[in-house]
């Protein structure tokens, strides 16, 4: 253990160990299956054990009660929310919901199917993002239910707004390809709130429900291992309290949605390699993998375990984006205007990492943001391309090429849009290194289980494992990479997540 | 009054297990000034708490309370931030880098009923290059000019 981000990942999983959660050693064989036949006695009763208190977790807790089961919520840390609660709290919904409708925008469940499923990464999960997108307008109306907070404003500005806002191009509908593929639609809800602290508000309104529900919420109790029957059910959990092991016996299913990976850094590093490298592990800090290790001990498949979030936000403002980005060959790959999720995975996975943004005088970031840094600064555009070691002539002719089709409101390349689409001219020209170890660039991860359309969780061989139930991204969804909007993850999470808790309250108790 | 003087004591605690936890014998202090942090490293080390909390004055609050000119407030009193725990409104906390460095090798050691979520930096060096770029902001933005 040499770097800093080894030590770094050894010392979160002592001081979780501090909390109940792991005890320092493998996690995965800290996750693996506990014969039923091996715990002499039940500590805990319940209908439903949900394990993780994010917006999966909660809206899974909240469908299995209303469907009459008692339900047992546990979460890892001694507060509830999970990394939802520290989001923007942004759901993506569409087809014509009642937002849309109210402040007039033209929308339809086909035109949102094209867009999540030809917009983003290739062989996307048809069958959720159907139903995802057919359910969508009651998903919003049963969150107005819940008490959260909308209200009819719209913002045409690419950024989470942050005047009171509620609705918004969350993603890249307006950018190319997607515009070619389906019809823009701001698809972007988001709850009233100050300054970015959306997802607290969603996460209050949902974890009051719960309660009123009569929900038992236990905080600081982490899940260790899945307990399996002879014949592969699963029937409990075993978790630890303070220090102590305790097993839980869910009589009717257990709930995973105890979030991603992000900061378990051995995972990070063995599954996906390129989010290890981004500067920023973006989340809160019990997204250690836990589900999904508990799920794969239990012989669940687990998919798209590389994909995740890889974001370098250069807006707001928005007229950062008359500038181009490049790579180490000095040459554009993407559309600058693109939603920053499309540009970030575009870098971390295609460009080794590694890009430049080069803006000319009236292009410049504002003074003091720290995102990304100067890197380069000359008079010319061939000062820049000296200074950075770019390939002779690649950046000027880069340029060239650009700058003479954008004089005609033309990008052949990437149809870039006016008027943030303008030749670059005047100097100072300045190179922004937006290197996924250098800029600020967050990310994480998208890999889970393989779930079907109830939460419903699968092993390598295509079976159903009885009692088992993932949601949010403890399983694998809509969110992909690329990640094409925000709000694909919460809402993903909401709408399966609560899928997922009717689905285990059905269950009957088992045989 | 004695759960404030429990959480006062647990605060004692976690200073003195913060010293006893470092290797050398030295009292967190004299750690963080021999460290010399360096703040263009702090930047992306203070990253990740960006996802609560803003640097910039003009910013306001987000999920955790802004801070900008952190140094010398007083914990849990920032006009406008309604999320304070109750125990770092009782903690009577002043933020001095030093004190900084002890909170942040362990938060939930050092004030169990904390909502701040976070994991800390337990590693020493990256912790006061986190600090220096804390420090480095509150200069950058003290001659607020232009406000």
């Amino acid at each position: 253990m040499t770097d800093a981000g080894d030590k770094r990942g050894l010392r979160r999983r002592d001081l979780l160990a501090g909390f109940g959660a792991a005890a320092a050693g493998s996690v995965a064989l800290a996750a693996a299956a506990l014969p039923a036949s091996r715990v002499a006695s039940w500590d805990i009763y319940a209908d439903v054990l949900v394990a993780g208190s994010g917006a999966a977790g909660t809206c899974a807790a909240i469908e299995a009660a209303r469907a009459g089961a008692n339900v047992l919520l546990i979460e890892s840390l001694p507060r509830f929310g999970g990394s939802s609660a520290m989001s923007a709290g942004v759901i993506y919904a569409g087809g014509g919901t009642a937002l849309q409708r109210a402040l007039g925008v033209e929308d339809s469940v086909e035109n949102m199917v094209s867009f999540i499923s030809r917009a983003g990464g290739k062989h996307p999960p048809l069958e959720k993002i159907q139903l995802y997108c057919e359910g969508s307008s009651a998903h919003f109306d049963w969150l107005v239910e819940q008490g959260v907070p909308y209200s009819q404003q719209m913002s045409q500005g690419m950024a989470v707004p942050q005047g009171g806002e509620s609705l918004y191009y969350s993603g890249c509908e307006r950018a190319w390809p997607a515009r070619e593929l389906a019809l823009p639609a701001p698809r972007g809800h988001v709850p009233v709130a100050r300054g970015m602290t959306g997802g607290r508000v969603l996460m209050e309104a949902l974890l009051a429900q719960a309660g009123a529900l009569g929900v038992r919420l236990q905080a600081s109790v982490s899940g260790q291992r899945l307990i399996v029957t002879s014949e592969g059910r699963v029937i409990g959990m075993q978790v630890n309290v303070g220090g102590e092991p305790k097993t839980i016996r869910a009589y009717r299913g257990v709930v995973l949605a105890s979030g991603g990976f992000i900061h378990n850094r051995d995972m990070v590093r063995n599954y996906a390699p390129e989010l290890y490298d981004c500067s920023v592990p973006w989340g809160n800090m019990g997204d250690q993998g836990m589900g999904i290790n508990m799920g794969i001990g239990v012989g669940a498949a687990a998919l798209r375990m590389h994909q995740g979030f890889a974001i370098v936000p250069l807006y707001p403002p928005d007229a950062v984006l008359s500038g181009i980005v490049v790579n180490a060959s000095g040459q554009r790959f993407v559309p600058e205007d693109t939603y920053y999720g499309v540009l970030g995975d575009a870098i971390a996975f295609h460009q080794q990492g590694r890009a430049w943004l080069i803006t000319d005088r009236r292009g410049e970031p504002p003074a003091g943001q720290d995102n990304f840094l100067p890197v380069a600064r000359g008079n010319t555009i061939g000062d820049l391309a000296d200074q950075l070691g770019f390939p002779k002539g690649a950046l000027q002719d880069s340029v060239a090429y650009y700058n003479r089709h954008a004089a005609n409101g033309d990008d052949p390349l990437f149809h870039k849009r006016p008027p943030i689409l303008r030749p670059l001219q005047g100097p100072p020209y300045t190179a922004w290194d937006l290197a996924v170890d250098k800029a600020f660039f967050p990310a994480h991860t998208f890999g889970g289980l393989q779930t079907g359309l109830d939460g419903e969780v699968y092993n390598s061989f295509g079976e159903a494992i009885p009692g088992l139930y993932a949601a949010g991204r403890t399983s694998s969804g809509l969110p992909g990479a690329p990640y094409i909007a925000s709000g694909l993850s919460v809402g993903d999470a909401t709408f399966f997540g609560r899928r997922a808790g009717q689905a285990a309250a059905r269950r009957g108790p088992p045989s | 009054m004695s759960g404030m003087l429990a959480r006062l004591l647990g605060l004692g605690l976690g200073l003195l297990v913060a010293a006893a936890g470092g290797q050398a014998q030295t009292d967190p202090v004299d750690e963080l000034s021999l460290l010399q942090g360096d703040p263009a490293r702090g930047r992306l080390v203070f990253a990740p708490c960006r996802a609560c909390h803003f640097t910039e004055e003009a910013a306001g609050h987000g999920n955790g309370p802004n801070l900008s000119r952190i140094f010398g407030r007083v914990a849990g009193q920032q006009t406008g931030f309604e999320h304070y725990s109750d125990a770092l409104k009782a903690s009577q906390f002043v933020w001095t880098p030093q004190l900084m460095y002890t909170w942040l090798e362990n938060p939930l050691g050092v004030l169990p009923g904390t909502t701040m979520m976070s994991a800390g930096v337990p590693d020493p060096s990256r912790r006061a290059d986190l600090i220096a770029y804390l420090q480095s902001i509150s200069v950058r933005q003290a001659p607020s000019v232009s406000r």
